[in-house]
C-alpha cells in the first residue's frame, strides 16, 4: 500500500492546493478583480479564449515562431561549435565577437531587429534565434572539449581521420552536455518569444497578454501566464521524451538518486 | 618483421625533460609473442604506444614491414563506447571500411571466439568488468591484426578471470599467429605468456630472457618458477645500480 502510494505523483496535489491558497485569499481579502481574479473568473475566461478560437490562435503563432527559432540556432550553434572544434584558426577569429554578443540580452537587441528585419515574423524568430544560440553553443562547445581523449585515441589506433573521429567519436560524447544546452534554450527560447511579443506585434501569446493589459483584463492575462508555463512544461517533458527515445544512453532524468 | 632502432622519447614536464625511452632497439620477427616487463615509469607503455603510431619518437627510427599494416591495440581499460552496442564496439573500426554484412559476420565470429556472443546487443554498462576486457579484446582483433599490441589488458581483473583471458590470448595468438607485444608489470603474467621476455628500467631494456617453455605453461613448473627468479634478480641488480647513480631519469 505503502509503497503504491509513494509512486503516484504528486503535482496534481501540489496544483490543486495552489489553486486553493488562491481561491481562498481572493475571497478573503476581497482583492479587486483587476489586481488578481479569483480561478474561477479566469477558468471562464480561459474558457471564453478556447470557445472562440482565440487563444489556439495565439498558441500556433507563438509555438511556429518558437520552432522556427530554435532549430535555426541549434542547426547554427553545430555548425559553428564544429566548425571551431575543426579549424582553431576560425575559433581564434570568430570567438571574440561571439563572446561579445553572448553578453547582450536579446531583448535589447530588439530596436535594432526592428530596424533591420522589420516588425515581421522574422525580427520575432531573429530575436528566438539570438537567445537559443548561445545556450546551444555553449553546451556543444563543452561537451566536445569534455570528450575523453582516451576514446579519441581509440579512435586513432583504430585509423579514422580526424574528421570519422570528431563524427563518431566526439558527436556521440558531447550529445548529453548538447542535450542540456538545448534545454535551457527551449526555455530561454520562450522567454525571448513573449518579451518579442509584448513589443511590435499582432498575434502570439505575448501580445494576447499586452491586449489583455490594455483592456484591462487580468483574467487573460493570467490565462495567458498559465499558458506559457504549461507549454514549457509540455515542450521540455516532450523533448525529454524524445532525447530518452533516440540516445537512451544519455541521462535526462535524475540519473542517481542523489537525495535519500 | 617490425623494427625500433635507436628510439628515444622524452617529454616535457614544466621546465625538465623527461626521457620516457632512451636508445630503444627491438626487433620483432612476424608471428612473435614479446613481453615488456619492468615497474611503472620503466617506459614500457611509452614503448608501445611508440609502436602504435600513437606518439612519435623524438629519436631514432621504426619501421614496420608491409605484414604488420594492420594493428590491434589493447588499452589497460576497455575504453569502449558508452553509446554503442557491444557489437558495434567491437566493429568499430570496420564500420565504413567494408560492407554491413561483412563486418556483421566478423564481429559475431569474434564474439564467439571470445565468448560474449549473448552479450552482442548489451550496452557497455551493462557488462562485468572481465566481459567489458573481452569486449576491448575483441575490438582489436575483429581486423585480424599483424600486429597486436596490450597494455596490461588484465591488470584490473580478478586473479581467475585473468588467468583465463590469458589462456585465451594464448589459444588466439596459436590460432591466427599476430605479432604481439605485451606490457605487464606482473612477472608471472610475463613468464605465463611470452616466448621473449624484455626487462625495461629507465626506459631502457635493461635485459633480455628467452622464454622456450612449451604451453600450456603452469605457474607452478620449476622452469617458470626459475625463470621468474632470474628476472627478479635482474630486477633487483637494476634497482641496485640505479641506487648507486642517481637522478638518472632527468636530462
Amino acid at each position: 500500500m505503502k509503497r503504491r502510494f509513494a509512486a503516484m505523483p504528486i503535482w496534481p496535489l501540489v496544483a490543486a492546493i495552489i489553486v486553493a491558497v488562491w481561491a481562498a485569499g481572493v475571497a478573503l481579502t476581497g482583492v479587486s478583480r483587476a489586481l488578481l481574479p479569483s480561478p474561477a473568473l479566469v477558468a471562464d475566461a480561459a474558457h471564453e479564449l478556447i470557445a472562440d478560437g482565440v487563444l489556439a490562435k495565439h498558441v500556433r503563432v507563438s509555438v511556429v515562431r518558437l520552432a522556427w527559432g530554435f532549430a535555426l540556432s541549434t542547426l547554427l550553434a553545430l555548425i559553428v561549435a564544429f566548425a571551431f572544434a575543426r579549424v582553431a584558426l576560425l575559433r581564434r577569429i570568430v570567438e571574440p565577437p561571439l563572446e561579445f554578443l553572448r553578453q547582450i540580452p536579446p531583448l535589447a537587441m530588439i530596436p535594432l531587429l526592428i530596424l533591420w528585419l522589420g516588425i515581421g515574423e522574422a525580427q520575432k524568430i531573429g530575436i528566438i534565434t539570438l537567445a537559443c544560440f548561445f545556450p546551444i553553443f555553449l553546451g556543444t562547445t563543452g561537451g566536445i572539449a569534455q570528450c575523453d581523449p582516451k576514446l579519441i585515441e581509440v579512435g586513432r589506433v583504430s585509423g579514422l581521420s580526424p574528421g570519422e573521429i570528431l563524427q563518431r567519436i566526439v558527436l556521440p560524447s558531447a550529445l548529453p552536455s548538447v542535450v542540456i544546452g538545448l534545454r535551457i534554450a527551449l526555455g530561454q527560447g520562450w522567454r525571448a518569444l513573449v518579451g518579442a511579443e509584448l513589443v511590435a506585434s499582432s498575434a502570439g501569446l505575448g501580445y494576447m497578454i499586452e491586449d489583455a493589459q490594455n483592456l484591462a483584463r487580468t483574467d487573460i492575462v493570467v490565462v495567458g501566464v498559465i499558458v506559457i508555463g504549461a507549454l514549457g512544461l509540455a515542450t521540455d517533458f516532450l523533448f525529454r521524451r524524445a532525447i530518452a527515445a533516440a540516445w537512451p544512453w544519455v541521462r535526462v532524468e535524475h540519473g542517481a538518486e542523489t537525495h535519500a | 618483421m617490425l623494427e625500433c632502432r635507436g628510439v628515444s622519447k622524452t617529454y616535457r614536464l614544466k621546465d625538465r625533460d623527461v626521457a620516457a625511452l632512451r636508445n630503444f632497439d627491438l626487433a620483432l620477427p612476424p608471428g612473435s609473442f614479446t613481453v615488456l616487463v619492468g615497474p611503472s615509469g620503466c617506459g614500457k607503455t611509452t614503448a608501445l604506444r611508440l609502436l602504435a603510431g600513437l606518439e612519435t619518437p623524438t629519436n631514432g627510427t621504426i619501421s614496420r614491414s608491409a605484414g604488420d599494416a594492420r594493428v590491434g591495440y589493447v588499452f589497460q581499460e576497455p575504453r569502449l563506447m558508452p553509446w554503442l552496442s557491444v557489437a558495434r564496439n567491437v566493429g568499430f573500426a570496420l564500420e565504413g571500411r567494408m560492407a554491413k554484412p561483412e563486418i556483421a559476420k566478423r564481429v559475431a565470429d569474434i564474439l564467439d571466439v571470445i565468448g560474449l556472443h549473448d552479450f552482442a546487443n548489451a550496452r557497455p554498462d551493462q557488462l562485468s568488468g572481465g566481459m567489458a576486457s573481452r569486449a576491448g579484446l575483441a575490438r582489436a582483433l575483429v581486423t585480424k591484426p599483424e600486429l597486436l599490441l596490450l597494455d596490461e589488458p588484465f591488470a584490473a581483473l580478478d586473479a581467475m578471470t585473468r588467468r583465463r583471458l590469458q589462456s585465451e590470448l594464448v589459444a588466439l595468438w596459436q590460432r591466427f599467429r599476430p605479432t604481439i607485444v605485451f606490457v605487464t608489470h606482473d612477472i608471472e603474467e610475463a613468464v605465463l605468456l611470452g616466448d621473449d621476455v624484455c626487462l625495461m628500467e629507465n626506459g631502457v631494456i635493461a635485459e633480455r630472457f628467452a622464454n622456450p617453455i612449451a604451453r600450456p605453461r603452469d605457474p607452478t613448473d620449476p622452469a617458470i618458477v626459475a625463470l621468474r627468479r632470474a628476472i627478479i634478480a635482474g630486477f633487483e641488480a637494476g634497482e641496485a645500480r640505479k641506487t648507486r647513480t642517481p637522478k638518472e631519469t632527468t636530462i
